[in-house]
């Protein structure tokens, strides 16, 4: 057995026997799925691209707090009516019946031995509530910091988040992944979204944790008719990374848009695997990730897109460009329907290049250096990313923190080609 | 130094990828003149504007460059940009997602950093950019679009030249400027080239055809055949090669050698 296996078991028994009957059965199960099925290993299909074994190799010397305590100011400013925003715990503890049912209802342990890792190690979070035709503007910004102990030892973190969307509700949260210091260890995440009728939600996710550290995201939202569900991803890690992302279109109507932007630096490894279900008919998906892997980096794009035998009139859009700026940065792209209706609109595609060669000269020509011809040719490619994002300030503070990562990248890259 | 020419070509050997192209060229331009070059397809004109401002891809194999004295061709590609060697692209190449007005500025500061001025703000900047733009023709919303992308082949020149006008060069190339372009973007593509003609900057017209020459008057024109230059004269050469055709030209220079 694993260091990492066997540490994160034992320091699950501190808070194993907390919570409602139903969450202690739910965690048991999950314990024993995941002793079961064990860290998954490149000999899993899904798993082909991406070694787990630094994970494995960790010795956890605790499980850190993911609830209250990282909500931050921002949930305590005052919050329209009909919109709550609580840690995991709070809801536990006081009215465990709102999300019985629907806490693990999307994130199946059976299905995935990192959700059953989670959800055996699920202590706190956040739970967000929106009543139905409840609306707010401004973002709801969630941030989960890592941080080392006065040790360095490897920390473990499981942060969950539920979000239930009522009718015609409407907001945008941000999720943002980062730490002031390198902290060493493991930040497992899973948020589950249920999205009624005439809900829009736009998630936002900021994966910035600095190498050492693993992360691992997995998230799965369910829309419901005429309901639209935006995921907008940036991984701007030098680490392992691995995020995942499972929607499912469950009724006439419902859309989703999923845009990711990943960049690899040093010897990062950023792996996105989405799924999107047509389980309905008239229902949109449209998929766009950009890579930018510069150094010895490596990206995975992998995305599935299933359209259910009834899911007539489906159109379903996936595109995945990345660019190389190294030689020794590599990318995987591999898309993959599986369509078992006939009247379907269905498109994808995959490119792999590299900056383009008349225009970084043309900008040189005009008496711009070449690093910051590359940085504008490579902030033109990610910002298309971002710029589908509701909340201008968020966009703004967005293609700021991809700028500054790509600058990263590119004085590495400099600095590298004068040694 | 008056007597020192702006450009001084001598003997300019050289490739494009592996194939020769440039067999010794020789040509030199001073402050204040307009040369134009001739020449039929393949006789090298492309070749000479490239290696001019140093593009990948084009290798000079024998013979040199002074600009002003210094040694051109130990310059990359954007210091010769900022020591004011400019150069209209034949083929301005589109930039999806890099807005116009960003990178005009970005240019602009560039080039007035390593000149020693000082960086404009976006509100000077704006108002030295509404100044030129009204000199080309061009409407506002261009400048908030991507680099010609969506231009029409006019608009997409209209831009080069407002570079031109936007980063003062000393020596401007313009690289066969008028190819697919009417004649109401003509003029005022040379109305914007003619505005730039001043005592203590030079001009290199390529053109295979003589019609932008009665926009852009030249001083001096030259016959490019083969990688060299094979006759010079003052502007009435230019002529009596669009009546002649170039075959005259080449005819007598195979019988010269």
């Amino acid at each position: 057995m694993s260091g990492a296996v066997d540490s994160l078991m034992r320091l699950r028994q501190r808070f194993a026997g907390e919570g409602p009957e139903w969450l202690q059965i739910q965690r048991e199960a999950a314990a024993q799925a995941f002793l079961d099925a064990g860290l998954p290993t490149r000999r899993l299909e899904a798993w082909k691209s991406t070694n787990l074994a630094p994970l494995a190799a960790l010795d956890f010397a605790r499980i850190a707090p993911t609830g209250a305590a990282t909500l931050g100011a921002s949930l305590a400013a005052s919050l329209p009516a009909g919109i709550r925003v609580r840690s995991l715990a709070e809801v536990l503890r006081s009215e465990p019946d709102r999300i019985a049912g629907r806490l693990g209802r999307l994130a199946d342990p059976k299905l995935s031995a990192l959700v059953a890792l989670q959800t055996a190690c699920l202590e706190d979070g956040v739970v967000i509530e929106l009543d139905a035709n409840a609306r707010i503007e401004e973002p709801i910004r969630i941030r989960f910091n890592s941080s080392p102990d006065v040790y360095d030892r490897p920390s473990a973190s499981f942060p969950r988040l539920l979000v239930l969307a009522g009718a015609h509700s409407e907001a945008t949260i941000v999720l943002d992944f980062g730490s002031e210091k390198p902290a060493p260890g493991f930040t497992c995440h899973v948020a589950e979204l249920l999205l009624e009728k005439g809900a829009r939600v736009e998630l936002v996710q900021i994966q910035a944790e600095p190498a050492p550290r693993i992360h691992f995201s997995s998230v799965h939202a369910e829309v419901e008719g005429g309901a639209r569900f935006d995921s907008s991803i940036s991984s701007l890690s030098d680490g392992l990374l691995r995020s995942e992302l499972d929607v499912r279109l469950i009724a006439p109507g419902a859309e989703t848009g999923m845009n990711g932007f990943f960049l690899g630096r040093g010897t990062g490894h950023v792996d996105h695997f989405t799924t999107v279900e047509h389980a309905a008919p008239h229902c949109t998906s449209a998929q766009e990730y950009r890579g930018v892997l510069g150094d010895r980096s490596k990206g995975v794009f992998r995305g599935r897109v299933i359209v259910r035998p009834d899911a007539q009139k489906t159109d379903a859009r996936q595109s995945n460009p990345n660019l190389l700026l190294s030689d020794s940065a590599s990318v995987d792209t591999r898309p993959q329907l599986e369509i078992y209706a006939d009247d379907v609109r269905a498109s994808h595609g995959s490119t792999i290049g590299q900056l383009d060669a008349d225009a970084l000269f043309f900008l040189r020509a005009r008496g711009i250096a070449e690093s910051e011809a590359r940085l504008l040719l490579t902030h033109a490619f990610a910002s298309a990313i971002v710029e589908a994002l509701r909340d201008p300030g968020l966009r703004a503070d967005l293609i700021r923190r991809i700028d500054e990562a790509l600058a990263r990248l590119e004085s590495a890259r400099t600095v590298g080609g004068a040694a | 130094m008056p007597n020192v020419p702006l450009i001084e070509i001598k003997n300019l050997h050289a490739n494009a990828g592996d194939t020769p192209i440039l067999r010794g060229l020789d040509l030199e331009i001073r402050a204040g003149e307009v040369h134009a070059i001739m020449g039929p397809n393949g006789s090298g004109k492309s070749t000479l504007s490239n290696v001019l401002v140093g593009r990948p891809g084009y290798a000079v194999t024998d013979g040199e460059i002074r600009f002003r004295g210094q040694n051109l061709l130990e310059m990359d590609a954007e210091t010769r940009a900022r020591e004011g060697i400019f150069l209209a692209f034949q083929y301005p190449v589109e930039i999806p997602g890099v807005a116009n007005n960003y990178f005009l500025r970005t240019a602009v500061n560039a080039i007035r950093s390593h000149r020693g001025q000082e960086r404009l703000d976006a509100i000077d900047f704006l108002t030295l950019l509404r100044e030129k733009m009204k000199l080309v023709e061009m409407p506002e919303e261009m400048m908030a679009r991507a680099i010609n992308e969506g231009f029409s082949g006019g608009e997409k020149k209209r831009n080069e030249i407002l570079q031109m006008l936007l980063l003062d060069p000393a020596f401007c190339i313009l690289d066969e400027t008028d190819s697919g372009l009417d004649i109401d973007a003509l003029r005022t593509v040379a109305n914007g080239v003619n505005q730039m003609r001043s005592a203590d900057r030079a001009m290199l017209v390529i053109t295979h055809y003589q019609r932008l020459l009665d926009y852009i008057v030249p001083d001096r024109v030259h016959v490019l055949s083969k990688g060299r230059i094979v006759r010079s004269g003052g502007k009435e050469l230019a002529l009596e090669l669009e009546e002649k055709g170039y075959g005259w030209i080449e005819g007598e220079a195979g019988q010269a050698s």
